[in-house]
């Protein structure tokens, strides 16, 4: 079978490859018993409230850096659309590589980045708890006012926490 | 095994310039060697990376599990499940086997034939999550869903197409490839399932143009 691609039409179909920045595998898995209805989408064992904790986290520490996002992308080696729906959408699932450059980048470790991220169980009920309180008591868009920085480095003691 | 061969071109997302390009009408013994010598590689390392960073296993790539030389020599001589592949500089950069027996689901088109996407990889450093630094090459799943269209058109099914997606795929099925998404499907391992009518082929076409 022939088919008549112009590089036009290869290019611009690239480009928004590129730009829509997902994978396209498709395929069942063989001996793989059944997962859930969701348990793919949404967080293992972690629930919604803890992604706006993640985002919400990651959006604070840029701007407490005052870095933008394509700052903050750029030095973290990430996807600037991948950095925007972290921030901005809360059912957002990030990649683990994602998560895994943003935790070097903040310094923060990893397995905590990756709970809050949802990417991992939380070990401890009461780490999702100070996530959802941080979440709760960082609720605004403006610059960091005091209450912010104090909510954010009370969280990130809570995180670098050896537990 | 005969084979056709397409010109096309992919993106070089570093040097932002097109690189020559070829669409194949088959999988062949070449394309399962760079599978299992350059394919496999890459993905073993980024697995291990992504365990060791405490990764939950149900978000792995799942087609880690994949083995295209046995999907190659079970859909072998058959005449129902055509595949295809994208080469550029000599290597393999994406593979495709679909099926020509299966029918459409969707309301529009229900009962009607379609050809159904069993696998379609892209290697993996064309794959942002497994590149440590950016894709390599981008285009591929254009050049193979183009393929598939062509294909569904050439045996009469007007563009018809249908597949269950990855978890981590729905989202390029459904808003950059403007499938209709009818949800998960209990029979294959509650992946969503995913049509492609006549007239969305044309505007996935058309998106090129």
């Amino acid at each position: 079978m022939k088919i008549e691609f112009t590089n036009e039409w290869c290019l611009q179909m690239a480009r928004l490859e590129l730009e829509a920045g997902a994978d396209i595998e498709i395929g069942v898995t063989p001996n793989i018993a059944p997962q859930p209805v969701g348990a793919l989408e949404s967080s293992t064992g972690s629930l919604p409230d803890a992604n706006i904790a993640f985002g919400r986290f990651v959006r604070l520490m840029r701007r407490h850096r005052r870095q933008t996002l394509e700052g903050l992308a750029e030095v973290a080696e990430i996807e600037i659309t991948e950095l925007v729906e972290i921030e901005e959408d809360n059912h957002h699932k990030p990649e683990p590589r994602t998560v895994y450059q943003l935790a070097k980048h903040f310094e923060m470790p990893m397995p905590k980045m990756m709970q809050l991220a949802g990417l991992s169980a939380p070990k401890d009920a009461s780490f999702y708890e100070e996530a959802i309180r941080f979440a709760a008591r960082s609720e605004t868009v403006e610059e960091l006012n005091a209450i912010e920085r104090a909510a954010l480095e009370a969280f990130v003691s809570v995180l670098s926490e050896k537990k | 095994m005969s084979v056709e061969i397409s010109s096309a071109f992919l993106l070089d997302v570093a040097a932002g310039q097109a690189v020559a390009a070829e669409l194949w009408d088959a999988v062949t013994e070449q394309q399962l060697v760079h599978w299992e010598d350059e394919w496999m590689p890459v993905q073993r390392e980024f697995v291990e990376r992504m365990k060791a960073a405490g990764v939950e296993r149900a978000l792995l790539p799942q087609s880690r599990h994949w083995d295209w030389r046995r999907k190659a020599e079970a859909f072998s001589g058959s005449l129902a499940n055509p595949s295809f592949c994208v080469m550029c500089q000599g290597m393999t950069q994406g593979m495709m086997i679909v099926n020509t027996l299966h029918k459409a689901r969707v309301a529009s088109q229900a009962g009607k034939e379609l050809i159904y996407i069993e696998y379609l990889e892209n290697a993996p450093w064309n794959r942002r999550h497994f590149a440590s630094d950016q894709p390599r090459f981008a285009g591929v799943g254009s050049l193979l869903m183009r393929a598939a269209i062509e294909f569904s058109r050439e045996e009469g099914f007007k563009g018809r197409l249908g597949l269950h997606s990855l978890p981590q795929s729905n989202g390029w099925y459904s808003n950059a490839c403007g499938m209709t998404d009818l949800g998960t499907d209990a029979d294959y391992q509650n992946l969503h399932y995913f049509e492609m009518t006549p007239e969305q082929a044309d505007t996935f076409i058309a998106k090129g143009n």
